[in-house]
């Protein structure tokens, strides 16, 4: 059997940040597993998962690192962030302060990451509308003045999970295409891994000349 | 030259440490101006590193290593890259191998071999391990191949940055992933695919090196419908001695033409493949509309005559893929002579273990590794046991039974000697050797052989079913009769869209695996709370790492960005790196001590007992760990200076104060200190001297250890109890607490002047006196003291020569933040001779008048 896709192109590094109990981890399980986890425990240190996607017909591994919330660790979790094409940066739509806090996790998004890592607004547990303590168009106002992308996601019922993690990836992509996204700098937070020696793609990738090389 | 030989050659260039792992010859280097041709690459390995080199071979294959030159060494490091292309023009063929390294890109073409693969792998295998490292390779060894390199690459490159942390997940094992979705895909391929059945026409002729003079027509196209496949074989097609030297033969397209002329007119077929070993010749012929699922053609030929090489017996075969199906055509001319059969068995088993499909990045296959195998050709088994004369009565009467009974391969086939496996269909038709040629008639010559079925027809695999079984007596002129046999296969058919359904199926399992297959561990403790920590009081307290994994997980506490050590150097974490196996636990130990250098610190506010190890799984997760104490504030690690101002015992201290005092410990004068000399050194002196003057040994025997932890806990809470503890623990402990000062009584500044004054008391003398005040005051205090200590020498022992060397270490103690010169012993020896020196005048001179110039 030799036609057919196969295996992947790329690998895209995320990482998942924002305060404690917003619901990182779980957005992270619903996505790689497609379960909700009911009874997430803190995350104590940086969760890892993997999952691999396509976007315009390239396959693309999803490195994603999931990052412990909490203030005390603030300092160790900023070694992470370098060399991240994605950050995921979350709030809780039923807890303001998670919100507020939203303009220092974005300092430190810029500050420890490349100019071209996407970063990508998700207000969780948009299940919980009755309980709501931020508005979609204040977050959507916010996302659009500091020129992030924006979705109101939940965990919960996996409502908008996939989006956002394919709309940053498509996005990273898009930066790759266009040349913006430097595949050889080290903190481009995206591999280019070998193809599979000999097996030649039925058709051969578009961006093959752009940037293997 | 074989691979291994040449092996040895390249190994010879390098040292017998640095091991050459894999190398693919006929390599070229392309560049854009030019290219060069008749180069080696090489992967060679040092210990854990690895480094990819080109070399230039003067001759190939290169006979000595002086034949190779190195022009490119690329380490294979965190920065090293690794792109395999296929030329477009040639995809099977050649292969492009992009190499970066350290900002330095090279092209290489190379030939697809089996080497191939052997050699990316390899490739790959040194670019996971290198990511596996904790720290980037120095590649100190490359640096002797600097001067024969070709560009300037390794000096601008030697300085990359090492990648930081997160940076530990970078490739995964690419190939294993490849090949598991290969097995699960052919595991479901019943999920995505559908039969559909293919008629398959296949004859054999040995044709006694006739050309081919008559039509074929009654041979090739007999059956009611064209067939989708055709696989005819000869034998025998040129006897001449050109041929079996040279391999050539005119007849190869006089024969191959005939079967394109001959097959069914009704359908158009395309040729798949021909292959020809001296006489013998396979062609494969498809109907044109089926041609393009037709892939991975590959034939193969094997020689089993004369010397068990040469190619007037053996076997050529054509395999391909139509559909997903894997088909196998075999034609074979095995050993001639009635009683050989031994011989053929052992010719069928040559064929079978040397015919090896070589496709690019692909294991060879057999002829056994195909889903349908057919098997045809002048087998030459014979009839024996019976007559001639009976054997030509018999098949004359169509009364085939009792002879096929005594035919050699029936027999051998029964018993599994050769063609286990295979299937062979009902023969009803005669014999098929010997004719005389032109006619129907049996050989007529001298040998008088019986009559037999030399050319057959096997089959191996699922859903074939035979049609027909026959020969084809009216093509009279060779000395056999063709056969052919006529299969109704069933060939599996891909449905796309089942198929992609089942891939992302597979893709999904693996992701998932994959992710389960993560390292997972479980640490019963991520808050480690000391408690109340006290100065020189180990704590030791115990995690435990369980492995909750599939995998054997390896962990190592980690470094955090910008810090130069994973934890404090007041924590001792034991083992900090370890492999766990699955469901296998570890126990850590994290110690605590805080001496005098972390007890300085805590005391002047710069370090707290608190921090986050980050324990870190080899891709994996990272898990933190926090590390908390309250650290109970002590007279030991604090500054003279802080120490004489303190008219209450420390623990009453409030804790702001205590660090606001040793921030600005340089400003205090005497007269607005509290004390003279810090009252802590008064209490253990003065109880010396009340009541140990006269101990012996004093100095000498040390204390017990808890005690001199009560005697601190009784100078820091400032008990009215009496001093606790024997005279040795009370002289330890002042020893202790003077060793311990955030700086020594002679500041540092001073030693290198108070060395060279050693031998000059006068010297001495007025360095003390210059000494800052608080300063002077413990040095004197402690002088006069120890001067009438060494009054009672003779019930105490002791001598001024002991005391001024055990005091010259401690009022003259070495700075432990300047990285010392190495030193010689004897040096060493020096310095603390001039030390006790030093001292020595003031235990045995009288100095009263220093004390009162003030």
């Amino acid at each position: 059997m030799t036609s057919g896709p196969y295996n992947y192109s790329y690998i895209f590094k995320y990482i998942i940040i924002g305060d404690m109990g917003v619901g990182k981890s779980c957005l992270l399980h619903q996505f790689t597993e497609k379960k909700f986890m009911a009874d997430c425990p803190h995350t104590i240190g940086v969760e890892f998962g993997t999952r691999i996607i396509e976007v315009a017909g390239q396959k693309i591994k999803l490195q994603i690192w999931d990052t412990a919330g909490q203030e005390r660790f603030r300092a160790v979790t900023r070694s992470y962030y370098r060399g991240a094409a994605g950050a995921l940066m979350v709030y809780d739509i039923t807890r303001r302060s998670t919100y507020n806090h939203l303009s220092s996790w974005l300092t430190d998004t810029r500050n420890l990451t490349n100019p071209s890592t996407v970063i990508f607004l998700i207000g969780n547990k948009s299940d919980l509308d009755g309980q709501r303590d931020v508005t979609y168009e204040e977050a959507k106002q916010f996302a659009d003045e500091n020129g992030l992308m924006f979705v109101e996601a939940s965990a919960k019922t996996g409502q908008n999970v996939e989006e956002a993690f394919l709309e940053t990836a498509k996005k990273i992509y898009q930066s790759i295409q266009d040349g913006r996204l430097d595949l050889n700098a080290a903190e481009s937070g995206v591999q280019h891994k070998p193809a599979a020696p000999g097996r030649p793609l039925a058709a051969p990738p578009a961006h093959r000349d752009n940037c293997a090389c | 030259m074989n691979h291994e030989e040449i092996l040895s050659v390249v190994q010879e260039k390098f040292l017998s440490s640095e091991l050459v792992t894999a190398f693919l010859c006929d390599a070229k280097v392309l560049r854009p101006d030019c290219i060069k041709k008749d180069r080696l690459l090489a992967i060679v390995e040092y210990g854990d590193e690895k480094a990819v080199f080109c070399l230039f071979t003067s001759c190939y294959p290169p006979k000595s290593f002086t034949d190779l030159s190195i022009e490119i060494v690329l380490p294979i490091d965190n920065s090293f890259k690794c792109e395999i292309d296929n030329k477009p023009s040639d995809p099977e063929a050649i292969l492009y191998l992009n190499l970066q390294s350290r900002n330095n890109k090279f092209k290489f073409e190379i030939q697809m071999t089996p080497r191939v693969d052997n050699f990316v792998d390899d490739l790959f295998r040194g670019i996971e391990a290198v990511n596996k490292l904790p720290t980037q390779p120095e590649f100190v060894w490359l640096k002797k191949y600097d001067g024969q390199k070709e560009d300037d690459f390794i000096a601008q490159t030697m300085v990359l940055p090492r990648s930081g942390m997160a940076h530990t997940q970078v490739s995964a094992p690419v190939a294993i992933r490849e090949s598991l979705i290969k097995r699960k895909m052919s595991d479901k391929e019943f999920d995505y695919t559908f039969t559909k059945r293919f008629t398959i026409f296949c004859g054999t002729w040995n044709v006694n090196d006739k050309s081919p003079v008559i039509p074929l027509k009654g041979w090739l196209c007999v059956d009611k419908e064209p067939p989708d496949i055709y696989a005819v074989g000869f034998q025998e097609l040129d006897l001449s001695k050109e041929t079996f030297l040279f391999d050539q033969t005119f007849r190869e397209d006089e024969w191959y033409n005939a079967v394109r002329t001959h097959v069914d007119p009704r359908s158009k077929y395309v040729k798949v493949e021909i292959v020809r070993l001296v006489g013998m010749m396979l062609i494969v012929l498809i109907k044109e509309k089926h041609m393009s699922h037709v892939r991975n053609v590959v034939c193969d030929t094997v020689g089993t005559g004369i010397m068990g090489k040469m190619g007037n017996k053996g076997g050529v075969s054509i395999r391909f893929d139509l559909h997903n199906t894997s088909i196998c055509f075999v034609n074979s001319h095995l050993a001639a002579h009635v009683e050989e059969y031994e011989r053929r068995n052992q010719d069928f088993r040559d064929i079978c273990s040397r015919t090896r499909f070589v496709q690019p990045n692909q294991l060879p296959k057999a002829i056994k590794d195909h889903d349908q195998v057919y098997w045809l050709g002048d087998l030459n088994y014979r009839i024996t046991e019976l007559d001639p004369l009976s054997v030509k009565r018999m098949v004359n009467e169509n009364n085939f039974g009792p002879v096929l009974e005594w035919d050699q391969l029936n027999q051998q086939h029964k018993i599994n000697n050769v063609f286990a496996g295979y299937t062979e269909g009902p023969i009803t038709f005669k014999p098929t050797y010997k004719y005389d040629p032109g006619t129907d008639n049996w050989d007529s010559s001298e040998k008088n052989r019986a009559p037999a079925w030399c050319d057959r027809i096997f089959w191996r695999g699922d859903n074939i079913t035979q049609l027909a079984y026959r020969s084809h007596p009216a093509l009279n002129i060779s000395d056999h009769k063709p056969v052919s046999a006529l299969f109704t296969s069933a060939i599996k058919i891909i449905d796309e869209e089942k198929y992609r359904k089942v891939y992302e199926e597979v893709i999904k399992q693996l992701d998932k695996m994959e992710n389960e297959l993560i390292p997972q561990v479980k640490v019963d403790i991520t808050e480690i709370d000391f408690g109340t920590v006290r100065y020189l009081e180990l704590q030791v307290r115990t995690i435990t790492i369980k492995n909750t994994g599939k995998l054997p997980v390896e962990f190592e506490f980690i470094k955090k960005l910008d810090e130069s050590s994973f934890c404090k150097d007041w924590l001792i974490v034991e083992p900090y790196k370890k492999c766990i196996c699955a469901d296998e636990s570890c126990e850590i130990q994290l110690k605590v001590l805080i001496n005098k250098t972390s007890a300085c610190k805590m005391n002047a506010g710069t370090d707290k007992l608190y921090d986050i190890l980050v324990l870190h799984l080899y891709g994996g997760k990272d898990i933190f760990i926090t590390v908390n104490g309250t650290y109970q504030r002590s007279c030991f690690g604090c500054s003279i200076e802080v120490l004489v101002n303190l008219n209450i015992p420390i623990r009453e201290v409030p804790v702001g104060k205590l660090v606001e005092l040793e921030s600005k410990r340089d400003q205090y004068i005497s007269n607005q200190s509290t004390y003279s000399i810090p009252k802590e050194i008064w209490f253990l002196v003065d109880h010396i001297y009340l009541h140990g003057l006269k101990e012996p040994n004093l100095f000498e025997q040390p204390g017990l250890h808890s005690e001199v932890l009560q005697i601190r806990d009784w100078l820091d809470s400032g008990s009215i109890d009496p001093i606790p503890g024997s005279i040795h623990s009370v002289a330890e402990a002042l020893l202790l607490l003077l060793e311990s000062t955030v700086d020594p009584i002679i500041p540092y500044n001073l030693h290198p002047v108070c060395l060279r004054a050693s031998t000059n008391y006068l010297q001495c003398k007025q360095i003390v006196m210059d000494l800052p005040e608080f300063r002077k005051n413990v040095f004197l205090y402690l002088c006069e003291f120890l001067q009438e200590a060494l009054q009672h020498n003779a019930e105490n022992g002791l001598d001024a020569k002991t005391l001024s060397t055990l005091f010259g270490a401690i009022f003259l103690r070495d700075n432990p933040n300047v990285v010392q010169e190495p030193q010689s012993r004897i040096n060493k020896q020096i310095i603390d001779k001039k030390k006790a020196q030093f001292v020595h005048h003031f235990l045995i001179n009288d100095h009263s008048d220093l004390i009162f110039t003030k």
